[in-house]
């Protein structure tokens, strides 16, 4: 245990009297996925930005590679290490994959005021981060605009792997995809994990998150419903504790079914 | 990574085979096991993996540039109007187009930029009166009723400034700090600043006029040195140079050439061997195009000129063929000449379109200045018909190389030579038209240099096989010697427009002069370019302008780029106000209102989107340009200058739609 990049014990959070986290115990190791699953309202959301460094939590404590943490922003948590990709992806969807690859820490030359960036050299990294996620780029002028959703995924991705990014938190980064983008995805997690990341998976679909992940953590309504290595549980039971009920369990059976059939 | 390398090995067996028959004929098979290393076997087959992102071409990135739009309505416009009326094609119609432009030019830069990070500024109009006024009031130096500070231009300047930097920090903040539309908040500012401007005119020097700036003459307060800065003018008819004609002729030669050669670096695809003969061949062009030229000056009479039109054109073919020899790759499969159905009919209706343009010239006078429509006399009719219908004609004949360019490339060769034909054909009406039987004569020369460079464009595009993929170092020397090649070309011109020569003094041309505000304005635009193009602050408006919460999210500092362009659009306003103050000397307190709808008109005219995000200072000068010569053109063209407005509206629609079109065009081709 002590040699987890990343380890949570009993965190919590509360808005006033809501208790919106609580008792969530996990860890995330270099190398490993570790998924979060749960429900809308499980909160999932605020326990990424308890990790990411939008809110300060409450309860418990939140150690980085032994060091107790409590970050003030976003910055500081990225300073550290700890980089979110969220849904939206933080992308330009009218400026090249190259100024989106490098936005806000442009690689420049020269002193202020004439300090230029270096195109060339910036557009080269671009294209060879994104070929290490197994994505060919053809030209890095193009805009982001015109990638596909995956593609997207990937540079957002990339992005924060060549920032120096130790632990990736990745919020839904499947929810808004099609079947097969979902795939591709999936397959760059894993090539992020490989690279020594310790990547923090959030879904809501245990048919994407059973396949890649290597630890699971299950909320329901702000609670832990338990935390678990990979060897400790199958899909079967990881979709009933996530359901967290009976009659939701044939429901996620069919939709599992359905989604394995032609996914991943 | 897995899938790539599996796929790797049939791909790179097939493009072996494929190459193995040219790769015998053209080198005995060297370049294919010396240049298809493992490596770029896998680059190749991995970029082949996704087949809906193909490879742009130097066309299709032209094409998307958001400048392109400007060029070719500036091109279409200054074209219209050098044919209707005869000012346009001088020295001194230039010196008039740019002094117009330049003021408007620099708000259009420093609004674009504005706009490009989602935001506008209504207060810009009213602000280059009221800094203009402000520096005035500070230099101005009389007691008693009417007052003024009377501070030295070296105090006054710079304190004006500080109250330039000082609105666009104040409009920039109001806007980010109440999170309401800056249309909105500039707009109040706009009102403020017209009020002042009448208030405290009226205070200090009890008249809605403040001036003037030459009252300073002779009183030892930096005025003779600031006028010179900022208002020095070059009278071109001082500026005699005999070697005018042959510096300007060979710095405009050699910078298209340039630009040709960097087209078909970026266009052709190179090969791993040099052909030593294309490269003697180019030599032997090269020399040939010197000799042509020499040819043309040293000769007046009609033999001289053909031969010498003749050498010029061998030179082309010769040179630039060298150029493919030498080094870029013969193509394989030129397929097989086919006439796609509407291929023929673009064609068709072009030459139908180039005809009775031709036909309305030689029917209508030349001469008449018989009013023949409302607006028009019949030699404008005559301008507009032929030069409008003849446009038209070769936008269809194009349409139609690009129809035939689908079915093989021996069809778009083909088509294009028809073109180019044609385009020699129209070089020798025009020519048959004009009095002058010199072949320097400028339009017939311009139409037959572009339809031979057509001609050696469509047998190169038969020979050589074109990129394709993407190579980020071919890509920056074929940009580079691409600028290169402009740069020298401007030199050229400018030489040639700043310059006369005794022969055009004793023909009794008429004066021109060119103000220094031309060169404030092509500095600004340079810089804000630069800028825009290479800088941290140039990535980072684009990205505010484009996603603003994004941009936070990766640590850009949003609220402080909105705020610096709001300063910059005001810093841009101080340095027209005193363009203006200078030139003018006395400033009414309405200088400048409304103003600031031309200046966003010019932006959106140069391809910057009104949403943001996306956009070009280039765009906007060139915007800027255009409204100059509506401004001049129509007077010009003895119309009504009260039509100018109409034209303007309808340009902004034309120039909004003619942009979205070639974007969502040139994106769908990708």
């Amino acid at each position: 245990m002590s040699d987890a990049l990343l380890e949570l014990d009993n965190i919590g959070k509360f808005y006033g009297n809501i208790i919106a986290l609580q008792g969530v115990t996990t860890e995330v190791n270099a190398g490993e996925v570790t998924c979060v699953l749960g429900d809308n309202g499980a909160g999932k959301s605020t326990f990424i930005k308890i990790l990411a460094g939008v809110h300060k939590h409450d309860e418990g404590t939140f150690k980085l590679e032994g060091q107790g943490v409590n970050f003030d922003s976003p910055r500081e948590a990225l300073d550290v290490g700890i980089a979110a990709v969220y849904q939206d992806l933080a992308m330009v969807p009218l400026m090249s994959v190259w100024r989106n690859f490098f936005l806000g820490a442009e690689p420049t030359k020269g002193r202020w005021p004439i300090q230029w960036v270096e195109k060339r050299k910036a557009k080269e990294i671009a294209k060879e981060e994104m070929a290490k996620m197994g994505i060919d780029i053809r030209d890095t002028e193009q805009t982001v605009g015109t990638l596909s959703g995956g593609e997207r995924q990937s540079v957002a991705i990339a992005r924060a792997v060549y920032f120096g990014a130790k632990v990736l938190i990745l919020d839904e980064p499947t929810s808004a995809l099609g079947v097969k983008q979902s795939g591709v995805v999936l397959r760059y997690i894993v090539e992020a994990a490989k690279r020594g990341l310790g990547v923090i998976f959030i879904t809501h679909n245990p048919a994407h998150a059973y396949p890649v992940g290597d630890r699971f953590l299950i909320l329901n309504r702000g609670q832990s419903m338990g935390n678990f290595a990979k060897e400790e549980i199958s899909q079967q039971e990881l979709t009933s504790l996530m359901a967290g009920g009976a009659e939701l369990e044939a429901l996620q059976h069919e939709l599992e079914q359905a989604t394995t059939g032609n996914g991943s | 990574m897995r899938g790539v390398a599996v796929q790797a090995t049939p791909r790179s067996l097939k493009q072996g085979s494929e190459r193995s028959p040219e790769g015998i004929t053209q080198l005995g098979g060297i370049h294919v096991t010396d240049v298809v290393t493992a490596d770029a076997a896998e680059a190749e087959s991995a970029t082949g993996d996704d087949e809906r992102l193909s490879f742009q071409g130097v066309f299709q990135k032209l094409f998307i540039r958001p400048e392109i739009g400007a060029v070719l309505g500036a091109t279409a416009i200054w074209t219209f109007f050098w044919a209707v009326s005869i000012p346009f094609g001088t020295a001194g119609g230039a010196s008039n187009i740019l002094d117009v432009s330049a003021t408007l030019g620099i708000m259009a830069v420093a609004v674009a930029m504005l706009m490009i990070g989602g935001e506008f500024d209504l207060s810009s109009g009213a602000a280059t009166g009221a800094l203009g006024i402000v520096t005035l009031l500070l230099v101005r130096d009389v007691t008693g009723t009417a007052g003024g500070l009377g501070l030295h231009l070296l105090i006054a300047l710079p304190l004006s400034f500080i109250v330039a930097l000082a609105l666009g920090w104040l409009n920039g903040t109001m806007v980010e700090r109440t999170g309401l539309p800056s249309f909105i908040v500039t707009l109040a500012t706009f009102f403020v600043l017209r009020g002042m401007k009448l208030g405290f005119a009226k205070l200090i020097v009890d008249q809605i006029q403040v001036g003037k700036m030459d009252d300073l003459k002779g009183e030892n307060k930096g005025y003779e040195f600031f006028q010179k800065v900022f208002a020095y003018e070059w009278q071109r008819n001082d500026h005699q140079w005999a070697l005018r004609d042959a510096l300007y002729t060979g710095l405009v030669i050699v910078g298209l050439s340039l630009v040709v050669i960097a087209v078909y670096e970026l266009h052709f695809k190179r090969k791993a061997q040099h052909n030593p003969i294309g490269m003697i061949m180019f030599v032997a062009g090269a020399a040939l195009g010197v000799a042509s030229v020499a040819i043309l000056h040293l000769t007046d009479d009609t033999a001289g000129n053909w031969f010498g039109a003749i050498v010029g054109l061998a030179a082309m073919l010769i040179g630039f063929l060298g150029l493919g020899v030498w080094r870029y790759e013969m193509r394989g499969d030129r397929g097989t000449l086919k006439m796609p159905s509407d291929a023929v009919r673009s064609v068709g209706i072009g030459i139908v379109l180039i005809v009775l343009g031709v036909i309305s010239a030689i029917v209508l006078d030349s001469d008449s200045n018989e009013q023949v429509l409302p607006l028009t006399t019949e030699q404008g009719l005559r301008a507009i018909l032929f030069v409008g219908l003849s446009a038209l004609g070769f936008v269809s004949l194009m349409v139609g190389v690009h129809q035939a360019g689908r079915v093989s490339r021996m069809s778009a060769s083909a088509f294009t030579v028809g073109t180019a034909v044609i385009g020699l054909l129209m070089a020798f009406f025009v020519q048959s038209e004009s009095e002058s039987e010199k072949f320097r004569n400028e339009a017939f020369s311009i139409i037959l240099v572009v339809s031979a460079l057509a001609l050696t464009w469509a047998i190169a595009n038969y020979f050589f096989q074109n990129r394709g993929s993407s190579d980020i170092h071919i890509e920056h020397l074929g940009t580079r010697i691409a600028i290169a090649g402009l740069l020298i070309f401007l030199i050229g011109m400018l030489i040639r427009l700043l310059f006369t020569v005794d022969a055009e003094i004793e023909a009794g041309i008429a004066p021109a002069k060119y103000s220094v505000r031309i060169l404030w304005f092509v500095a600004f635009t340079i810089a804000c370019s630069w800028v825009l193009a290479s800088t941290k602050f140039g990535s980072w408006v684009f990205a505010v302008g484009g996603n603003k919460q994004a941009s936070r999210q990766v640590g850009v500092p949003a609220a402080r780029t909105k705020t610096q362009l709001f300063m910059l659009v005001s810093v841009a306003a101080w340095l027209v106000g005193t363009l203006l103050a200078f030139r003018i000397n006395t400033l009414q307190a309405n200088t400048g209102n409304g103003l600031e709808f031309e200046y966003i008109i010019a932006a959106v005219v140069g391809g910057t989107m009104l949403t943001g995000g996306y956009g070009s200072t280039i765009g906007a000068s060139i915007g800027a340009v255009i409204m100059a010569m509506s401004v001049l053109g129509i007077p010009n063209s003895n119309w009504n200058s009260d039509w100018r407005f109409v034209f303007l509206g309808a340009i902004l629609l034309l120039a909004v739609i003619g942009n979205n079109f070639i974007k969502t065009k040139a994106e769908n081709l990708r």
